[in-house]
């Protein structure tokens, strides 16, 4: 019997990817650890390895899919002589975070209790009052509405958790109600009334799931008008889901509020999903929004095909992580960017006179791989540009180890694999795996650990030209260095006017973890070890 | 022109749930239905009828039975004008209950036949003669199906009856041969054999029920192999010819050996179709698939934005099935728009004496689609609530993810499977582990103890069934 290898848990948080390559056929016998798809990830383009052996009986997926981690890719026969476990779609690891529970009125014998707008989730903090739908002296049911509530996301009834009798209206219409705060108060009745006053209309929605219901007192004469918030990822599809792990309940909350519950981690047993999962994992979406959504939120573009012939094309992953990686960078940091300028003639004459070692060592000897050894020690010498900011724990996280980013021009985009430990290799070493790896970076080779753990990236556009730039900083980074192009450039030299060679510099930083000063120290350091070497022994 | 939200054509559990569901979200509704009350062939010409003659057979073939339990019953006299007559005021009581439920929730109900004239009007037949159009914002489409009947059936004679034919009861054959072993035809063959007819089955697949799986099967084969004359599968019916002394059937099986034998009357009950044809999809944008099914999308949304279809216009074969999806649809026009149908499970059952149900994966399907599974099954030979009923023959069975416990199937065979499944509905439905149900605490001595004795088969050992460990 043919069993399904399914795209097994790749790390990283990557949930899909799309298939760039089938590398089997239906018939093939394939073995362990044999590559059988390429999958472009949103970090990098990587072959999927087989677990199992046997022989290809069905191709389940082909070039241009979008595949999930768990999703079936090939049937495979396995031989009979090796039919181990068949690889289980992997387990999400668990992920559980309570969610707040609705703040329930503490039921007392004495005396009226109030009732508190409760937790509507959605990182729903607040809403003003459309109307109210109860008056003193009414009988309140369990779950029957109170208010009629307006929040960012939509207009939702607001049920009540209590039964009783109403006493005092503490809100009307337009307030604006927070979240906690008392909106009526009730008597509870002594034997809770049974919801027989609530059995028509608008009742049987019992959770404070934020679309609307029909009021029942307002006969709504066109409830199709009011729609429900819009989904915040791309959930809203009517394709149904196949034996998720999650109660019905749980998944119509998904569907109402437009998670994916595909994509929800689940904290019970076997991965189980609860409610607390789905609103746990909306919240982190509103948290971190997506590229998809901050792409949403941009303003609607005018028809431009009004001017003249355009064409649409796809965003590349690649495009889409950069796109939403530097807009979260350029909206959340602070940042400046400091312009300096060394002196590289000498530099650049001892870079040519060593430059056969590095060929004879199979490489060239760059200024980038020199501007690394020196970057690596300016580092040691400042350690607050080898940091990163924690602002929930309002703490500075300093780094012992040395990796450096360098900003690599593809054809399928920008990517910044990491050269680690530079303080530990000599610049010939660095040319040498700067050369590799810039090599395997254009043929997407490198995967999304070579593109972690940086300290500080380069971003080196020289030999394209340019006299300076503002590089943007690549979080969780607090800097990044921009190498414009070299020039000879008329230069006073104790008090004589000489053709040197200026190298332009350009030092973005995060201006919330270093200040001014110490940016322009810290450039000028690297101005002087590149002027002269002997800094980095000196002080690096 | 009258005008309404919402017009939801046919009023069988699928479309009378709709309306109902519609109407109590506030929507203004039109109910389209050619009787008097709602209920569709459901309540009408299917499950209810059907059920009330089940019971009959039942306490027949119980009274026959009991004789070895040392009590002896005289022959029962069946009076057939009052065993009729009961079944009629079982479908009057809850068809009438529909129609109060309709006027108490001020439904417009119209009793005509309604067919689209565009994607946003319906003409209307009324019963009384009149006709009627009716534009709409929304439309549910629950026109239901019909029994099949294949051409060598097309015969004028009173001899070939369908399942409808078959509940009018008017009068008990000698001898009858069932044409189609599914649900249908067991059910109503073990009805009409406990009444006295001498019934024959022919099937064209190897195994009756054809959906479930075959050990669920095996108790009601060995039940009718001692009732019926003759089970004959792999089996098709090639020719009739009405005679003065009945219909002579021409069979053909498998390896080609003919044979012909005579019988009062045929039931004829191999499958039915859908009632799209007569209804004016033709002037809409609505699809329909090769077996003349309804094409919606997970929503039951067909291709025309403003109209939806469910139940067995979609190929959902089942009442409860269509319920569901007909709840589900009036609150997608009700504006929880995002909603969709998909059910973890949904219950099969057939009601045959002994019953079967299951829910959920089949073993069949599973090696169908290659999933692993691991099959705990608890034989209610080991049952005791099985054995003061003298209904040991019966099976539960738990069909669980080897990995992670997840219960995906749950069959049953036997006594009151299909009150049984229930239980494995809600299983799947909560994502539930076979340690769940073994730790849930099930009342004794009852047979959904064996829905926990799967459980505990599972996990080594239930404590009334004792297998030697596997080395």
């Amino acid at each position: 019997m043919p069993i399904e290898f399914a795209l097994p848990d790749l790390g990283e948080n990557i949930e899909n990817g799309d298939v760039v390559s089938v590398l089997v056929a239906v018939g093939d016998t394939l073995v362990e650890d044999q590559p059988v798809i390429e999958l472009e990830t949103d970090k990098a383009v990587i072959e999927v390895p087989s677990s199992i052996s046997g022989t290809v009986t069905e191709i389940l997926v082909q070039q241009g899919d979008t595949v999930a981690v768990g999703q079936a890719i090939i049937k495979v026969e396995i031989s009979a002589a090796a039919a181990p476990a068949a690889v289980p779609p992997p387990a999400p690891e668990a992920q559980a975070e309570a969610a707040v529970p609705a703040p329930q009125p503490a039921p007392t014998s004495a005396g009226p209790i109030e009732f508190a707008l409760p937790d509507l989730g959605e990182n729903i903090e607040n809403g003003d009052v459309i109307s109210v739908l109860v008056a003193v002296g009414d009988t309140l049911a369990e779950d029957q509405p109170v208010i009629e509530l307006e929040t960012d996301k939509a207009v939702i009834e607001v049920p009540s958790s209590i039964s009783g009798t109403v006493t005092e209206i503490l809100v009307q219409q337009g307030d604006t109600v927070t979240v906690g705060q008392a909106i009526i108060k009730v008597e509870p009745s002594a034997a809770a009334a049974p919801a027989a006053a609530a059995s028509t209309a608008g009742a049987q929605e019992t959770t404070a799931t934020p679309a609307p219901t029909p009021s029942p007192g307002t006969p709504s004469a066109a409830p199709a008008a009011a729609t429900p918030p819009a989904p915040i990822t791309a959930a809203a599809t009517t394709t149904p889901t196949k034996l998720v792990p999650a109660a019905p309940s749980t998944r119509r909350l998904a569907r109402e509020i437009g998670v994916d519950i595909t994509q929800v981690k689940g904290s019970g047993p076997a991965d189980r999903i609860s409610i607390d999962d789905v609103k746990a994992h909306s919240k982190k979406l509103h948290e971190s929004p997506s590229a998809a959504s901050s792409i949403a939120q941009a303003a609607p573009l005018p028809d431009f095909s009004q001017w003249g012939e355009i064409e649409r094309q796809p965003m590349s992953k690649v495009r889409q992580i950069t796109a939403q990686r530097l807009a979260q960078a350029s909206s959340t940091i602070p940042m400046v960017t400091q312009f300096d300028k060394a002196d590289t003639t000498d530099l650049e004459k001892w870079r040519k006179e060593y430059g056969k070692k590095a060929e004879a060592a199979g490489s060239k000897l760059t200024p980038t791989a020199i501007i690394i050894k020196i970057l690596g020690a300016a580092l040691k010498a400042f350690p607050q540009f080898n940091a990163s900011i924690d602002i929930a724990s309002q703490e500075i996280i300093y780094k012992s180890y040395c990796n450096i980013g360098i900003a690599v021009d593809t054809p399928h985009g920008l990517l910044v694999p990491v050269v680690r430990d530079v303080d530990q290799k000599n610049i010939i070493e660095l040319s040498v795996e700067l050369g590799e790896m810039a090599q395997k970076t254009r043929d997407r080779k490198v995967g999304p650990a070579d593109m972690q753990g940086g300290s500080i990236t380069i971003s080196n556009v020289g030999s394209m030209g340019g006299t300076a730039f503002t590089p943007i900083v690549n979080p969780p980074e607090v800097a990044i260095l921009g190498v414009a192009r070299s020039s000879i450039e008329p230069t006073y030299v104790d008090g004589e006017l000489l053709p040197r060679t200026i190298l332009p510099l350009s030092l973005s930083y995060d201006h919330r973890l270093i200040d001014g000063a110490d940016g322009a120290r810290f450039l000028r350091w690297i101005c002087a070890a590149l002027e002269n070497p002997f800094v980095v022994l000196l002080e690096g | 022109m009258n005008t309404t939200k919402l017009a939801i054509i046919g009023g069988g559990p699928g479309g009378y749930v709709a309306a109902f569901k519609a109407a109590d979200l506030g929507l203004d509704v039109t109910l389209i239905d050619e009787e008097v009350n709602p209920g569709g062939v459901c309540l009408y010409r299917g499950c209810i009828p059907s059920k009330a003659l089940l019971h009959i057979a039942k306490l027949l073939n119980e009274s026959r039975e009991a004789e070895k339990w040392g009590v002896k019953f005289a022959e029962p006299e069946i009076d057939l004008d009052r065993l009729r007559e009961w079944k009629n005021e079982v479908i009057t009581k809850m068809t009438g209950g529909l129609g109060q439920l309709v006027k108490a929730r001020k439904l417009k109900h119209i009793q005509g036949r309604a067919r689209f004239v565009d994607a946003h009007t319906l003409h209307i037949d009324k019963a009384d003669g009149d006709q009627d159009q009716l534009q709409f914002e929304n439309a549910i489409l629950a026109t239901g199906s019909r029994p099949a009947v294949p051409g060598v059936f097309r015969l004028a004679t009173d001899r070939i009856m369908d399942s409808t034919g078959a509940l009018e009861l008017n009068d008990i054959p000698a001898s009858m041969l069932v044409v189609g072993g599914g649900i249908i035809g067991m059910e109503l063959g073990q009805a009409y054999a406990a009444l006295g007819t001498k019934v024959s089955v022919v099937e064209m697949l190897p195994g009756l029920i054809p959906p479930a799986d075959r050990d669920l099967v095996k108790p009601l084969q060995n039940k009718v192999a001692e009732r019926f004359e003759e089970v004959m599968l792999n089996t098709q019916v090639t020719q009739l010819e009405a005679g003065p002394d009945g219909l002579t059937v021409h069979l053909q099986d498998l390896d080609g050996k003919k044979s012909a034998k005579t019988y009062d009357k045929i039931l004829l009950s191999v499958g039915r179709v859908p009632n799209s044809g007569d209804i004016g999809l033709e002037t809409t944008a609505i699809a329909v698939d090769e077996r003349n099914y309804v094409q919606v999308d997970g929503q039951m949304r067909t291709a025309e934005p403003s109209v939806f279809a469910i139940g067995d216009l979609v190929g959902a074969g089942l009442a409860h099935t269509a319920s569901h999806q007909g709840a589900m649809v009036s609150e997608v026009i009700a504006g929880h728009d995002k909603l969709v149908f998909e059910p973890n499970a949904i219950p099969s059952v057939v009601y045959t004496d002994p019953e079967i149900a299951w829910c959920g994966l089949t073993e069949e399907e599973a090696k169908k689609i290659g999933r692993r599974i691991k099959v705990a099954r608890f034989p209610w030979a080991a049952s005791g609530r099985a054995t003061t009923q003298d209904t040991n023959d019966g099976v539960t069975k738990l069909l669980i993810d080897p990995e992670t416990d997840r219960v995906l199937g749950v069959g049953i065979a036997g006594s009151g499977a299909g009150e049984l499944i229930a239980e494995g509905v809600l299983a799947i439905e909560m994502a539930a582990l076979a340690s769940d149900i073994q730790l849930s605490i099930h009342p004794h001595p009852t047979l959904s103890e064996t829905v926990m004795e799967a459980a505990e088969v599972h996990y080594g050992q239930s404590p009334h069934l004792y297998a030697p460990k596997r080395s």
